[in-house]
């Protein structure tokens, strides 16, 4: 190391970074009944509870849900765009860019609100899930849009060009030129999706029916009356959760990114 | 067995003319360079001869058949790029074996002919290797196998050995001219390198500003330039001012200088008493001790190169000459020498059109 | 035939999708909004009949509001400048330090994002709280004799923020710094410019615009944030997001709701406005 000074900083910032999501993963292990320290005991009695706690187990299914279907509509109406953005706009390119990240630029909390009165204006209302959905696929598209639009914008046309003079036609250079090369951009912006939508709280809270919660409306509220370990098992499973699909989707989709 | 016949080729970017009306009638088997600067347009006519870029006007023409209309993945063209644009993500196998996929070739033909051809460009062994485990020369002889195992009836080669090394860009022009002659396609071959252009081709199409300059025989277009962008184009010239004192017959005058006055051909028709512009080139002039005739001057430079060295003349005519010579005579900076330059080392430049 | 590039509406369906989402459900619901920041307050309805600026002149005339958006503002400004303080190095030492521990420095800085910001907060709770690990550890050790304050106020706000938006200013400053070219450095150097005004003249202008991206970014995010100021700030410290999320959701006043939820954008959207015309004309960042 070459400047001790500066990499001691860094460690603090990357500890300063860890230490509240640790505390939450070590809470969770507390067998106390209220967060103490040091904890009384380890168990895993809070996990139990999670387990058997209805609330909490529908709110996660609704999450994962909300998440997948929020991560294919953007991930194919993202994909289309970036590559309308990165081959087909000319002159317009600016315009779309900004259009397609509008999302990310326009505070949450206040796309989160337009969408609430939107729906109850236009008659639809929280009862269906319309609401919630589009909510996570308008904030899940740009995460898409930037993945897609760098990976098309490292595509290099002369390979689309090689593939023309041996032949291909249209659909064969998408699919067998294109498609494998802009794939790790696909995936890295699919995964962020869903982990978006997955994590996000303001679009739900807002746009949530009667017996919609994500898991992370139902955590909040939970917090706002009890200080059990519970909520920390919850935390847990859901960071797990998470951590999951990021290690599947790079074993499994992501198997081609390393061999070239 | 293809003829290509180009025919007032054109094509306009908005109001700016790439390429402005040009015809070449190309031979089967042959190997033509599209020869000039960047910007010249000669990648614009390789790019319609392939289809990647519409005409705007004129007409192309395979063994009679015009194939403007006929999209680059059916005109059955093999293509080499600048950068090679293998596909990164197939070995090498598989960037060969895409072609023939496209064109429905059985399985054992498609490995024998793979087999072949891989062989022919010495990587055999490679197969299973992708193109980021492959230096830039295996690369290139990758791209060249993926153009030819399709058997098209022309290859086109953009600038292919731009992006390698001196050494390995000398090696690679005489094994793609060995390469070419054994399989006999039909060849246009892009380059700005005015040495590799002489060295592969048959002929060789001199362009600038989207027009033919010239076309010709490398040692045509080399010694008998078109005009003066031409000359100074293909190698370095020294330019020496005369006038016409006399017609002998066509396209022969003689012209008085300071070498003397010397019959010179040309292209052009000179009358008497006409000002007009010689070309020399630098490795016909002949450097002797002062006092032995010609003309006389002081050496102002001399550059050391190995095979040759280069000299800077001041003439005493006030004309500055540029000789090479082989090293072994030894004349040293500030010397002053006689210039030799017999009568076949000049040409007499038409002018720039 | 298929020319070599299409035009027309072939490639227009590409977009169509995103066109009419965004239109939709981005588009409309704005403009809907708006409408409502101008609609009369209701009773027992979330609004009522016709159109009023009532609700805009009422947000002036009580010093509250107008307070709590410079309260809200402070904070934003305040995680803002300690993200940058904080990130800059960390930044530095992604994009130039030594390669072997990149990709694991890189994982830990993208890690936060990866955890829910409920999760987050929630943990923060765990540690500022009176009860919580760090005032425990501090009184355990006898350096103090009551907790510390650190929730339930700005500090503990501005804490949890600067953790929560602290990546959003590393990443963009990283890409900005690994934008310059090293030998810029190593050229200014070998013209007799110290490390340090190396720095100053040649790399930080040329970054500015990664720097410009990161403080934007955490700071709008700070405005609009909801979760953690409502864990952490409680009932005591509210923001403006607070506020407006808590009229809509517990009181159904949509009509003033909006107006705030405007206002505040609105401000927000000044400032960013303000920060960029500032830092570029400091700067004098040229644009290529």
């Amino acid at each position: 190391m070459k400047r001790p000074v500066l990499t001691l900083y860094c460690l603090l910032v990357y500890a300063f970074l860890l230490a509240p999501i640790l505390v939450v993963v070590g809470a969770s292990f507390n067998a106390g009944n209220f967060l103490t320290f040091p904890p009384q005991g380890l168990s895993l009695r809070w996990y139990v509870t999670f387990f058997h706690n209805d609330v909490f187990m529908r709110a996660i299914r609704t999450s994962l849900w909300v998440a997948a279907v929020a991560t294919v509509i953007s991930g194919v109406i993202g994909t289309m765009a970036a590559l309308y953005y990165v081959q087909h706009a000319g002159r317009w390119k600016e315009t779309v860019r900004v259009a397609m990240l509008a999302p990310l630029l326009l505070p949450e909390v206040l796309t989160a609100i337009a969408l609430l009165f939107f729906v109850y204006a236009i008659g639809i209302g929280t009862t269906t899930m319309i609401g919630m959905v589009a909510g996570h696929v308008l904030i899940t598209l740009p995460f898409v849009f930037i993945n897609v639009s760098a990976s098309l914008e490292s595509f290099d046309p002369s390979w689309d060009m090689a593939a023309r003079s041996l032949g291909a036609d249209r659909l064969t250079r998408f699919r067998r030129i294109m498609l494998p090369l802009i794939k790790p951009g696909v995936i890295g912006g699919a995964l962020f999706a869903f982990i978006i939508s997955f994590d996000t709280f303001t679009i739900s809270f807002m746009l949530k029916g009667i017996g919609t919660s994500t898991l992370p409306i139902q955590l909040f509220d939970y917090l706002r009356t009890n200080f059990t370990p519970e909520a920390a098992a919850v935390s847990t499973v859901s960071i797990v959760l998470t951590l999951v699909v990021v290690i599947v989707s790079e074993k499994v989709l992501g198997l081609r990114i390393h061999r070239f | 067995m293809t003829e290509v016949s180009i025919e007032r080729l054109t094509k306009t970017f908005g109001s700016a003319r790439a390429v402005d009306g040009i015809s070449i009638r190309i031979a089967d088997g042959e190997f033509i360079s599209l020869l000039g600067p960047s910007g010249c347009g000669k990648t614009t006519t390789l790019k319609m001869i392939a289809g990647f870029e519409e005409a705007s006007e004129g007409a192309i023409r395979f063994d009679g058949k015009d194939v403007v209309n006929v999209p680059a993945e059916k005109r059955d063209i093999g293509m080499v790029f600048q950068n090679y644009a293998l596909f990164p993500h197939m070995t090498v196998d598989q960037n060969l074996a895409f072609g023939l996929e496209m064109r429905k070739i059985a399985k054992p033909e498609m490995l024998s002919r793979i087999a072949k051809v891989l062989d022919m460009v010495q990587l055999g062994g490679y197969s299973d290797r992708y193109p980021n485990q492959l230096s830039g020369g295996q690369q290139q002889r990758v791209a060249l196998a993926r153009a030819l195992v399709i058997e098209p009836k022309i290859l086109l080669l953009d600038e292919p050995l731009a992006n390698l090394d001196a050494k390995l860009r000398e090696e690679m022009r005489v094994f793609i001219r060995d390469l070419q002659r054994r399989v006999g396609i039909t060849t246009v071959y892009v380059t700005h390198d005015q040495a590799e252009a002489m060295t592969m081709s048959d002929r060789v199409v001199v362009m600038f500003g989207g027009r033919i300059a010239q076309i010709g025989a490398p040692s045509d277009i080399y010694e008998r330039p078109e005009n003066l962008e031409v000359a100074q184009f293909v190698g370095q010239v020294n330019l020496v001012k005369g006038t016409v004192t006399g017609v002998a017959e066509a396209g022969r005058c003689r012209v008085a200088s300071v070498f003397g006055e010397i019959a010179v051909d040309s292209r052009a028709n000179h009358a008497p008493g006409n000002s007009v512009t010689l070309s020399l080139r630098p490795e016909a002039i002949e450097l002797k001790p002062a006092g032995q005739g010609g003309a006389q001057g002081k050496v102002t430079a001399r550059y050391y190169s190995g095979s040759i060295i280069d000299y800077r003349i001041a003439l005493d005519s006030g004309e500055t000459l540029h000789v090479q010579t082989f090293p072994n005579i030894r004349i040293a900076e500030g010397d002053r020498v006689s210039v030799h330059a017999p009568a076949d080392g000049f040409w007499l430049l038409g002018a720039a059109k | 035939m298929t020319p070599p590039r299409r035009k027309g509406v072939g490639p227009l369906i590409l977009i169509a999708p995103a066109a009419v989402l965004l239109g939709v459900f981005l588009v409309l619901p704005y403009l809907n909004i708006v409408v409502m920041s101008f609609r009369m307050p209701g009773q027992g309805t979330p609004y009522g009949p016709g159109y009023t600026i009532g609700n805009y002149t009422k947000f002036f005339a009580d010093g509250f509001y107008l307070f709590q958006v410079a309260n809200t503002l402070w904070i934003g400004l305040l995680t803002t400048a300690i993200c940058l303080v904080v990130g800059f190095p960390v930044a530095w030492q992604l994009a130039r330090g030594a390669m072997r521990f990149r990709a694991l420095a890189y994982g830990l800085v993208l890690s936060p994002l990866l955890v829910g910001i409920v999760i987050r907060s929630y943990g923060w709770t765990i540690l500022l709280g009176n009860n919580g690990l760090v005032n425990r550890t501090l009184t355990g050790m006898g350096l103090i004799d009551h907790p510390l304050p650190l929730m339930y106020n700005a500090l503990g706000i501005v804490i949890a923020l600067v953790h929560v938006f602290l990546p959003f200013m590393i990443l963009p400053i990283m890409a900005g710094i690994q934008g310059v070219d090293p030998s810029l450095e190593s050229a200014a150097r070998s013209l007799g410019a110290s490390r340090f005004t190396a720095f100053r003249r040649i790399v930080l202008p040329l970054c500015t615009p990664g720097i410009q991206a990161g403080c934007i970014l955490v700071f709008v995010l700070s405005l609009s944030a909801y979760v953690t100021p409502s864990l952490i700030g409680g009932l005591r410290v509210k923001t403006m997001a607070v506020t407006v999320v808590d009229a809509l959701i517990d009181t159904f006043q949509w009509p003033w709701g909006s107006a705030l939820a405007l206002m505040l954008s609105v401000t927000g959207a000044l400032c960013v406005v303000i920060f960029a015309r500032l830092t570029r004309m400091k700067w004098k960042v040229a644009r290529p």
